[in-house]
């Protein structure tokens, strides 16, 4: 008990590590608060993966959903924006409901499949709803409300690193929630399905509810990200319901590497930093993604935290292998 | 190994040095920046416009005794992706010159963002809202918005042909599309002209067989291509397998020009008639100098995205010139009004929505064995200056 | 001539090519159990080498055969140094690895040809269009709708009636007991991957003429893919053929009757067949 505890603190303070080393390292507010919204889509991709076994090529479903949802809101109802983030966040799990129920019928490979077929939908559905989305266009000059309780000022969000504020508490906050739900019961019921679906259907657990409440959660959290993500552009676009973003979601999710929550932000970090900085050296960017795909997949399945962790194991093992060494010497002295 | 407390300064130190640079780089060279899609399905123009700023910052001297810089930014040919490089270039270096995007929904979005930062923002894109209901002060537009394309091409090939009643048309779904096809309806109803029908098509078509079928069973005189780049080449290509070139006329209403010439070839080009934008066979001053400097630069003659990004890129630099200041709000006032000698003749920048008043060319391909040189790929039919005036294009700037 | 009926037969056309872009990747899924998404990077390939051919001046019929060799013997070696090795993992990495696989390819692609799309020529002795009355049809297209056939013949044939054939439908049932049978089912594994590219391959280098080669069409090809293998059903041979007509014919007349749904309508139909009869019209439940 104790020593979880300790871990789940560990986890949550390296969270807030993150948040604290962006602005030291960054000079754009904007480069940085991207990060944290990706992590956030890739933490909710990685609690369908990595904690659930699902892996689903619909999740900027939900993203897009949560832009328009934000834009919407903050154009038409002008509505404050401690309400546009639950409300993102409503939208997001709904949709990943609806989605996840369709889907949850099946398993494996239909199932990926099926969000797949799901997320082409969304896509022309927001093409076609031109009304409604802004078709190709997107919906444009959506506002960015600073924080405000009952007319009570509390942050401004006009300046780059001033939002960068806003989404780093945001992040935090979600980060520890997730934290919570994963070291829940519920998260070690996940994982049981995920390790053996059939041995927890027999244990009594209803399998699909579970992955249900999963799929909503993931739903909630992207659907957020989405929101974040209108605000920090002024823009809702088409390209974030489109099925290449569902697939840079869970690249990044599996650059992290699954199973751990953390591992997401180091994944999300990694693809936004990298990708940015990468694009202007080569415009053939994305043949060192696809390369460094094919690595995760042959060498690192693990990702990033895996290569991380082995590093530092090899360390300690290096340093007990000393230890014994120099007390093996000793005790010849 | 380096302590923490060491790790920090280092850390804490390192935006300070990166600021600093920035302040000693803003102080010595006036840059120009190029956000356009470099990778995805877009990266063509990407290439292109890349080619055409670094012949006008290479070939452009001292400017302001700085010297003058470019660096592109990979939009991926998606519109957060450009708002979210634009912020970033705004924030890190205090970029303030943006040049270039040919997407219509890249450059609406980033024409907002470059007025948030307060910059100059110069764009080949087409849509209308770019100097119509989405202008601002900050945003300048070079290419011919949809009235204009329409009443240069449809107008005169109805006019050329008076008998050529009945006009069949294939439509891509968005904005820039749908503004097409309502001035089209437009030059129907006012020449008599029975729309025979019309086919709308996502932007991810690839498959016109069954729109060209349709067509066909209209028995159309002319059949009308609204749609834009691959599309437009994937339709006509398709048209022409299809035998379409015996027995109507085929008008590509905007073409990207040389680009597109090049990929189809000259027997699906021949007798087709393409609007354009600019065409590097028109006798101009500018062209003269442009074409000489871009064959020694890439040994071939200039297409419509090189060019037209040189002019942007171009435009952006004389007006600091003019303005005698890198400040935005200077180079804005200096352009607006702004007459120089364009790839089209004398091009007027409009103050009232920064739109640059040029000609739009009708152009009628040539067969192969016609050709004079590898790029003459047709003879210019007709050309024109056709704009809505300030008021009719919703265009309120503050 | 009845619109609709013309529409119906360019339907075909359209039909005979998406079920060609469909059956490698549905035979490859049925026995190796996982979906190849760089399925339409080997579409890609086919076609740039089917323009590869055309600039050294090589006849488009030397393309049509030797393209789809190459591009088989390209998805053979992906498998043998790649795939070969992750089959125990769960099919996450199978298909990010195969994703992988396709950027690069994408990307090389780019490289070597540029980024510019460029146009095919159609074969000289099929230039030109068929009449008979009313109806007006590109000789190409013709071909290729007879030239597909051909092959979907042939293909049916082999894993119909041929001793590999046999293996390759009951490895589909399952790996283990023809393993057990004694069979190196791993040799098998790479033929077939390599036959589903070849495929590709092939409807790459019939594409060609019809649309051209650019650098991204092989994403498209992939959605094509994907939207008729499910909705014939994954591992099906007769379900690749059925819907991919079916999909070709729906995407003809709907150009007709309503324009803008075409794509759309395509999409809704996967999305129903896979609530309602999951493992497609024609797989096996």
């Amino acid at each position: 008990m104790n020593a979880s505890f300790l871990c789940q603190y560990r986890h949550l303070a390296m969270a807030v590590a993150t948040v604290v080393v962006l602005p030291l390292v960054l000079t754009s507010g904007s480069l940085a608060t991207e990060v944290l919204i990706f992590a956030l889509a890739a933490l909710g991709c990685n609690l369908l993966l990595g904690y659930t076994g699902l892996m689903s090529f619909g999740q900027g479903i939900f993203l897009g959903l949560g832009s328009y949802a934000a834009g919407l809101a903050l154009l038409h109802l002008r509505i404050p924006l401690i309400a546009v983030l639950p409300l993102a966040m409503i939208v997001g799990a709904l949709a990943a409901a609806l989605v996840g129920w369709f889907s949850i019928r099946q398993r494996g490979t239909y199932f990926v499949m099926l969000t797949l077929a799901f997320a082409q939908m969304f896509y022309f559905l927001a093409y076609t709803l031109r009304d409604i989305t802004g078709g190709d266009n997107g919906l444009l000059d959506i506002p960015r409300p600073p924080l405000e309780i009952l007319g009570q000022r509390l942050l401004p969000t006009a300046g780059p690193w001033e939002y960068y504020t806003l989404v780093a508490v945001v992040f935090v906050v979600v980060f520890w929630v997730l934290q919570r739900i994963v070291d829940s019961i519920l998260g070690r019921t996940l994982l049981a399905v995920r390790d053996n679906e059939a041995r927890a259907a027999a244990a009594g657990y209803d399998v699909r509810m579970l992955k249900l409440i999963a799929f909503m959660i993931s739903g909630a959290i992207t659907g957020l990200a989405g929101a974040l993500h209108a605000m920090l552009t002024g823009i809702a676009p088409l390209s974030n319901i489109e099925y290449g973003t569902s697939e840079s979601i869970l690249i990044m999710t599996v650059i992290g590497g699954t199973g751990k929550l953390f591992a997401s932000v180091l994944g999300a970090g990694f693809y936004v930093l990298v990708g940015d900085w990468l694009s202007t050296l080569w415009p053939r960017w994305l043949m060192l993604l696809g390369m460094l795909l094919i690595a995760v997949s042959l060498f690192m399945q693990k990702g990033l935290w895996g290569v991380g962790t082995g590093l530092l194991q090899r360390v300690r093992r290096q340093g007990r292998a000393d230890d014994t060494a120099t007390q093996r010497s000793a005790a010849y002295d | 190994m380096m302590d923490r407390r060491n790790f920090l300064k280092l850390s804490a130190a390192a935006p300070l040095t990166a600021a600093f640079g920035k302040v000693l780089a803003q102080s010595d060279t006036i840059e120009l920046v190029c956000p356009v899609p470099l990778s995805g399905p877009f990266a063509a123009n990407g290439k292109f416009s890349e080619m055409g700023v670094r012949l006008a910052v290479e070939n452009y001297g001292k400017l302001l005794g700085k010297r003058v810089t470019y660096t592109t930014m990979d939009t991926e040919g998606k519109p957060a992706t450009a708002v979210r490089k634009v912020q970033e270039a705004a924030q890190q270096k205090g970029a303030r010159f943006f040049v270039g995007g040919i997407l219509s929904s890249e450059a609406l979005a980033m024409s907002k963002e470059v007025d948030k930062a307060g910059g100059v923002y110069m764009t080949i894109a087409g849509a209308d809202e770019i100097t119509g209901s989405d202008c601002n002060r900050s945003t300048f537009r070079w290419s011919v918005p949809t009235y204009g394309i329409i009443d240069q091409t449809v107008r005169q090939v109805a006019e050329k042909f008076p008998n050529a009643k009945r006009w069949y048309t294939i439509t891509p779904q968005y904005v820039f599309g749908e503004g097409l096809l309502h001035w089209s309806k437009e030059v129907f109803k006012a020449k008599g002209i029975e729309h025979v029908g019309n086919s709308s098509h996502s932007l991810a078509e690839k498959e016109f067989s069954g729109y060209l079928t349709n067509a066909m069973a209209a028995k159309p005189d002319v059949l009308l291509l609204l749609n834009f780049a691959s599309q437009s080449s994937d339709t006509l290509r398709q048209a022409v397998s299809f035998g379409i070139k015996k027995n109507m006329i085929v008008v590509v209403a905007q073409s990207a020009g040389l680009e597109q010439f090049e990929s189809l070839g000259p027997d699906i080009c021949d007798g087709v008639y393409f609007g354009l934008q600019n065409w590097h066979g028109v006798d101009t001053p500018f062209n003269r100098e442009f074409t000489r400097l871009a064959n020694g630069a890439t040994r071939s003659d200039p297409n419509f995205t090189v060019t037209s990004t040189y002019t942007c890129a171009k435009v952006v630099l004389d007006a600091i010139k003019k303005a005698n200041s890198t400040d935005p709000k200077a180079v804005i006032a200096a352009m607006e009004g702004m007459q120089y000698e364009g790839p089209t003749g004398i091009e007027e920048i409009r103050r009232g929505d920064h739109q640059v008043i040029k000609d739009f060319y009708l152009l009628k391909g040539k067969p192969k064995a016609a050709m004079k040189n590898k790029s003459d790929y047709g003879d210019i039919v007709s050309s024109g200056k056709s704009f809505l005036p300030v008021e009719k294009t919703l265009c309120k700037m503050a | 001539m009845n619109i609709y009926l013309l529409q119906i037969i360019n339907g075909i056309g359209i039909g005979m090519l998406y079920f060609l872009m469909a059956v490698g990747l549905s035979i490859v899924f049925g026995l190796l159990g996982f979906v190849n998404f760089a399925h339409g990077a080997f579409f890609l390939l086919g076609a740039y080498a089917c323009y590869q051919f055309a600039l050294a001046g090589l006849d488009y019929w030397l393309a049509l055969v030797l393209a789809p060799v190459i591009v088989g013997g390209f998805a053979w070696i992906t498998e043998k140094a790649f795939l070969h090795r992750i089959y125990k993992l769960p099919h996450e990495f199978h298909i990010l690895l195969t994703v992988g696989v396709a950027l690069v390819l994408q990307e090389a692609v780019i490289l070597q040809w540029g980024i510019v799309g460029q146009n095919v020529a159609v074969p000289e002795a099929l230039e030109g269009v068929l009449i008979l009355g009313q109806f007006v049809y590109p000789k190409y297209r013709i071909f290729v709708i007879a030239f597909t056939a051909v092959i979907a013949l042939l293909l049916w044939c082999l894993l119909d009636k041929t001793r590999l054939g046999a293996i390759v439908r009951a490895g589909s049932e399952s790996t283990e007991m023809v393993s057990l049978l004694g069979i190196h089912v791993t040799r098998i594994f790479s033929f077939v991957f390599a036959l589903g590219g070849a495929t590709a391959g092939l409807a790459g280098v019939l594409a060609a003429p019809l649309r051209g080669v650019e650098p991204f069409m092989g994403v498209e090809a992939l959605g094509i893919a994907f939207v008729v293998v499910v909705i014939g059903g994954m591992g099906s041979f007769a379900g690749a053929l059925a819907s991919g007509l079916l999909v070709g014919v729906v995407q003809s007349l709907m150009s007709t009757l309503w324009p803008e749904g075409a794509r759309l309508m395509i999409f809704v139909a996967m999305a129903a067949v896979m609530l309602l009869r999951p493992n497609g019209l024609f797989g096996r439940t």
